[in-house]
This record gives structure tokens, C-alpha cells and sequence, in this order.
């Protein structure tokens, strides 16, 4: 089976800073892989043109079939709505919609809003009882899971979390990595920027990058190099 | 979704949305002013015009519209029932009609001599109705079969020693008619060396009965409903010339021109300035913004769709203010009405949708900062935490 994201010599050019130097791996549909390394390492920039944020400057990034540097900018907005789900470090939510306006703006933007499903998203993040808050009236935990439900609600092919633990307590980060756990177990595709080990080790596998570029991939539970 | 989005945003934006809001209702209020009282001031414009005299004479076609031929039988004449077929022409929009018949008199002095003077035949109650201006002293004559009084001018009165009650005796070609002075007119102008009388007694005097020199009309109504009453006039008397007083016309059409480009001035700048004040709220609010909009395009919003939500925004912003300030503005004309101008102004209810829909244009085009909005690149937005 083909894998679902193909990366292969991706670099990525700032002005006179590589912030991706020929980075090659793949990620296959059902793997949950860590991107870890150092602050400027590169690991935001690569996620954010993997989720279409952003495009290459050379290589290819190839998602679920589409080739990400040769989209156009309404093809890149399509295959965000369609195939990715976001999960933030600083949640992003929009701060004068509710907890249940948030995940249906995901929604609208995809086709057509869904109340009941967006409901239904918020209950199996533990905030059923939440429907109506504000992102001031909830905890950054809960905002977090707000987010979650957000990125899951269009069904996407793959998840990219952006250091979704770094701005919440010990007790929702672990509430967090549950809900990111049973994301995994049910076959969602999930890449996670992080800088805990102790994350990493909950993946499939490590991809640890140096300055932009590839160091080592690590399979978390063998400790196998790759 | 859109309208909760749509809802959730005025909510979210209101000390700056009210602010926008208040600059587009008194653009609105102002324009709705103007514009209503440009409507009834022309309309008042035209009846004060109205006030000083006929704006239209029916002449014989070649005649040079003199009131005093140097020789009335060398001037062609009119039939009387010329102003019965006035009467039909303008049946659907009745007009100020008199007649007038114009000789050189003579009126005897003491010691055998004569003196010259201008008489006028004419429907005295009509010609009253023409010269709302005349100030006369004694008695006017309301009759129109009135055929013993005479109104004399102030400066005729003076030469021949004549005051209200005066007898005065009038001779033409051998003939003569003896009037009573009814009053002395006041006019500032060449009426005061003139007599007026009954139309018969004068056409009797001259040997010209049931014959005219001129007809003078005043019609009322703007220079271009005044014009299409002389283009039916002409149609329907073509054996007659149907001429519009040039200069009343003229002064008119000119006085009505400069204001109606001056309100027109005024209101594009109320408008620009409209736009810049609703730009300043719209421009913070795009900075407010940004990053509400680069999380919409990464969770996958179209840059159509977002502006959408933000121009229905201005939308509706432009919608609300245009109506309250219609409101605003229709009150505003009246208070200007009664003290400025001592009138009671119409409300035109026609207005209302121009100024809506001027009102929305300038709030679309004042969003000019949320359009660019589209532009906002999302990962460089959200990098900037």
C-alpha cells in the first residue's frame, strides 16, 4: 500500500535560511509519528506544508495522493478543509464563537454544518456539557480538546498536532495524549511536533531533525533506527 | 452558520461597528436632508418666481411682444376666443391667463391741453392674480364686467393730478370713456405710467372690439414642466406665438442649476467623508482581525467565503445606518424647513432607497480593509504568536 505522506528531498527557504535542507521520509496511513528536535530545527515548517500552510521550495510533499508544491492557493484551501485536521499549541480557537461554533465553523468551511455531529465531536472530547461556552469561559485544557474535536469533525486523512500539550496542565496534557491514544487506536493518522520524549515514545516512530535537516528516524518502540 | 458568524461578529465588534454605524447614519441623516429639501426648495424656488409676474406670453406670430405699438392698427391682432382655447389647452393644469389690449390715450388737462397715456385693457382680476407684487392704494377691483373704475399708476396719478374717486376721461380717435380712479398702483416698474381699465370699455374706446394685442400666463412648476407647457400651447395655438419670458426663465434655470450642483456637491463630500470614517473603524477592525482570519483559512476557509461574512458585515452596517439616518435626516429637513425657510417641507419617501442604497455602496467601499483581509497568509499569522 502506497504510504499516505511521501517526503521526499524537501527544502524550504527562508531568505538565506534553509529552514528544511533536503528532508526525505514517509509516514504510512494508520502511523503515528513524532517530529521532534531542537527550537529552528524546522519541525513547524514542515508540518505547516505538510497541512498545506505553507509550500516547498524544492522537493516534494506528496499527501493522500496530492502533490502539496503544485496545488494552486484554492486547491491548497480545499485539500486543508478536506484532508487535514489542525491541532495548535496556542488552540486558535475563534475567541466570540462557542465551543460548538468553533468545531461547526470547521464545518461550513468543509460543505455544510452538521450541529448534531459537531455536538456529538464534543462529547467524545469530554465537553458535552460545555456546548455553549466561550474559548475566555474554558481552561486551556479544554480549549485544547475544542481544537481536537474541530480537527476531527471533517474526517481527516491526517492529523498534524503542533506541540498540543505545551500550553496546558499535567492534568489535561494527559487527557490530551488519551484522546490522541484513542485517535491512534481507531486508525487516524496522526503527526505530532513535540519536544517531550516522553511523548515521542507514545509514537510509532521518531523523526528527529538538526538545522532542517533529517537526522535520525527512530521506530519508538524497538528503538530501531531507520 | 453564515448568520451566526454574521451575528457573533457584530456582537464581538460593536464599540467599533457603532462607531462606523453612527458616522453612516448622519451621512445618511445629512444626504436625506439635502436631498429632501432640494425637492421641495425647487418646488418653492419656482412658486416664489411664480410672485413676479407672467412667464409666458401668447403674442401674434411675428409681433415683437411690445406692450405700446407706436401704432396699434399696424400690429396684428388676436380674436378674443383665443382665451377660450387657452382654456381648453391648459384645462388639465389651469394656468393665470389675463388679455390685454394696449392704445395711447389721451386724457384732457385744464387749459386744452392733452396728455398721452398708456391704457391697458384686461380681465382686472386676472391681471391682479399676475401682479401679486402691485402695492395700490384706494380700492382694487375684484370684477372682471367692472367697467366704471380704473386703476391708474402712481407716476400717471401724479402727472394728472388724479387720486382714488378722481373722474378721469379717456379719448381715442373721437371716442371717449370716462373712469373713476379705484386705486392708484404701486409697482416700481413701467406699470406705474400706465391706466388699467375694463377690457370691453377699452376695446370700445379704441373701435377694436372683441380684438387682443397679447396674452400674459403665468404657469406655475419647475423650467421643465414650464417648458412643456409652452410646447402643448404651441401645438395647440399654432396660428399664435407662445413665448416664455427669457429672462425669468433664464434667471430660473440658473438659480435652480447652481443649487442642485451645489446639494450635489454636498453630498459627495458627505458621502467621501462618510467612507473615510467608516474606513478608520474598518481598518482597525481588519488589524483586529487578522488573525481571526488566518485561522479560518488554515482550518480550510475560502477567501470568498470569508470576505463574504465581512462584506455582508458592511452590508448590513451600510442597510441600518441608511434607514436610521432617513429617519433622522426626515426630521432634520422639517426643523430646517420651519427655521430656515418658515415652510412645512414634504417627506418624500422616494428618498429612502437612494440613500439605503448609497449608504451600503459607501459601506462596501469603506470595507476596503477587511477585503484585503483575503490576502492574510495563515501560517505567517499564526507564527507570529
Amino acid at each position: 500500500m502506497l504510504p499516505l505522506v511521501q517526503v521526499e528531498r524537501l527544502t524550504k527557504v527562508f531568505g538565506s535560511v534553509r529552514a528544511l535542507d533536503g528532508v526525505t521520509f514517509e509516514i504510512a496511513e494508520g502511523e503515528w509519528i513524532a517530529i521532534m528536535g531542537p527550537s529552528g530545527s524546522g519541525k513547524t515548517t514542515l508540518i505547516n506544508i505538510l497541512g498545506g500552510l505553507d509550500r516547498p521550495s524544492s522537493g516534494s510533499a506528496v499527501v493522500a495522493g496530492q502533490e502539496i508544491g503544485a496545488l494552486r492557493e484554492d486547491e491548497l484551501t480545499r485539500y486543508r478543509a478536506e484532508k487535514i485536521g489542525f491541532i495548535f499549541q496556542q488552540y486558535h480557537l475563534v475567541p466570540y464563537l462557542s465551543a460548538l461554533e468553533n468545531v461547526m465553523l470547521a464545518q461550513y468551511f468543509h460543505s455544510m454544518t452538521d450541529e448534531s455531529a459537531a455536538e456529538e465531536s464534543l462529547r467524545q472530547v469530554g465537553l458535552g456539557h460545555r456546548l455553549r461556552h466561550l474559548p475566555s469561559q474554558l481552561s486551556g485544557g479544554e480549549q485544547q480538546r475544542v481544537a481536537i474535536a474541530r480537527a476531527l469533525i471533517n474526517q481527516p486523512k491526517l492529523i498534524l498536532a503542533d506541540e498540543p500539550t505545551g500550553n496546558v496542565d499535567e492534568a489535561n496534557e494527559q487527557i490530551i495524549l488519551d484522546l490522541l491514544r484513542a485517535l491512534h487506536a481507531a486508525g487516524h493518522t496522526i503527526a505530532i511536533v513535540t519536544h517531550d520524549p516522553g511523548i515521542g515514545r507514545m509514537t510509532d516512530r521518531r523523526i528527529e531533525l538538526a538545522h532542517g535537516r533529517l537526522s535520525q528516524i527512530t521506530a519508538a518502540a524497538s528503538g530501531r533506527l531507520f | 452558520m453564515f448568520w451566526r458568524v454574521l451575528r457573533r461578529l457584530f456582537v464581538a465588534s460593536r464599540g467599533r461597528l457603532i462607531i462606523a454605524l453612527v458616522a453612516v447614519a448622519s451621512g445618511a441623516a445629512v444626504t436625506t436632508a439635502l436631498l429632501n429639501l432640494q425637492w421641495d426648495a425647487e418646488r418653492k424656488l419656482s412658486a416664489e418666481f411664480r410672485t413676479l409676474g407672467a412667464n409666458v406670453t401668447i403674442l401674434p406670430r411675428g409681433a415683437t411682444g411690445q406692450a405700446a405699438p407706436a401704432d396699434p392698427l399696424a400690429s396684428p391682432l388676436e380674436n378674443e376666443n383665443v382665451m377660450a382655447r387657452l382654456a381648453q389647452a391648459t384645462a388639465a393644469n389651469p394656468v393665470t391667463a389675463a388679455p390685454y389690449l394696449y392704445v395711447v390715450a389721451k386724457v384732457p388737462q385744464a387749459s386744452h391741453k392733452e396728455q398721452d397715456v398708456i391704457v391697458a385693457g384686461t380681465w382686472l382680476d386676472e391681471s391682479s392674480r399676475l401682479t401679486p407684487w402691485w402695492k395700490i392704494t384706494g380700492e382694487t377691483i375684484a370684477a372682471r364686467d367692472d367697467s366704471a373704475h380704473c386703476l391708474i399708476g402712481s407716476t400717471a396719478a401724479r402727472q394728472l393730478g388724479l387720486s382714488p374717486g378722481s373722474p378721469v376721461t379717456l379719448q381715442y380717435a373721437g371716442r371717449s370713456a370716462t373712469f373713476t380712479v379705484g386705486g392708484v398702483i404701486h409697482s416700481g416698474a413701467e406699470e406705474d405710467s400706465q391706466i388699467f381699465a375694463n377690457l370691453a370699455a377699452v376695446q370700445k374706446l379704441a373701435g377694436l372690439e372683441g380684438r387682443i394685442g397679447l396674452v400674459q400666463l403665468s404657469v406655475p412648476g419647475t423650467p421643465r414642466e414650464i417648458a412643456a407647457v409652452v410646447t402643448r400651447l404651441t401645438a395647440a395655438l399654432p396660428d399664435l406665438e407662445v413665448r416664455p419670458v427669457r429672462q425669468l426663465a433664464e434667471a430660473e434655470g440658473r438659480l435652480l442649476g447652481r443649487m442642485r450642483g451645489l446639494i450635489f456637491a454636498m453630498v459627495v463630500l458627505i458621502l467621501g467623508l462618510t467612507m473615510l470614517c467608516v474606513l478608520a473603524s474598518m481598518a482597525a477592525l481588519a488589524m483586529e482581525r487578522r488573525r481571526d482570519v488566518g485561522l479560518m483559512k488554515a482550518i480550510g476557509g475560502s477567501m470568498s467565503r470569508i470576505v463574504r461574512i465581512f462584506l455582508a458585515e458592511a452590508g448590513a452596517l451600510g442597510f441600518v445606518g441608511g434607514v436610521a439616518g432617513y429617519v433622522l435626516g426626515i426630521a432634520l429637513s422639517q426643523w430646517i424647513g420651519r427655521r430656515a425657510f418658515n415652510v412645512a417641507i414634504a417627506v418624500r419617501p422616494e428618498v429612502l432607497p437612494l440613500v439605503v442604497a448609497l449608504m451600503v455602496g459607501v459601506a462596501l467601499a469603506g470595507a476596503l480593509p477587511l477585503r484585503l483581509l483575503g490576502r492574510v497568509r495563515p501560517a505567517e499569522i499564526l507564527r507570529g504568536e
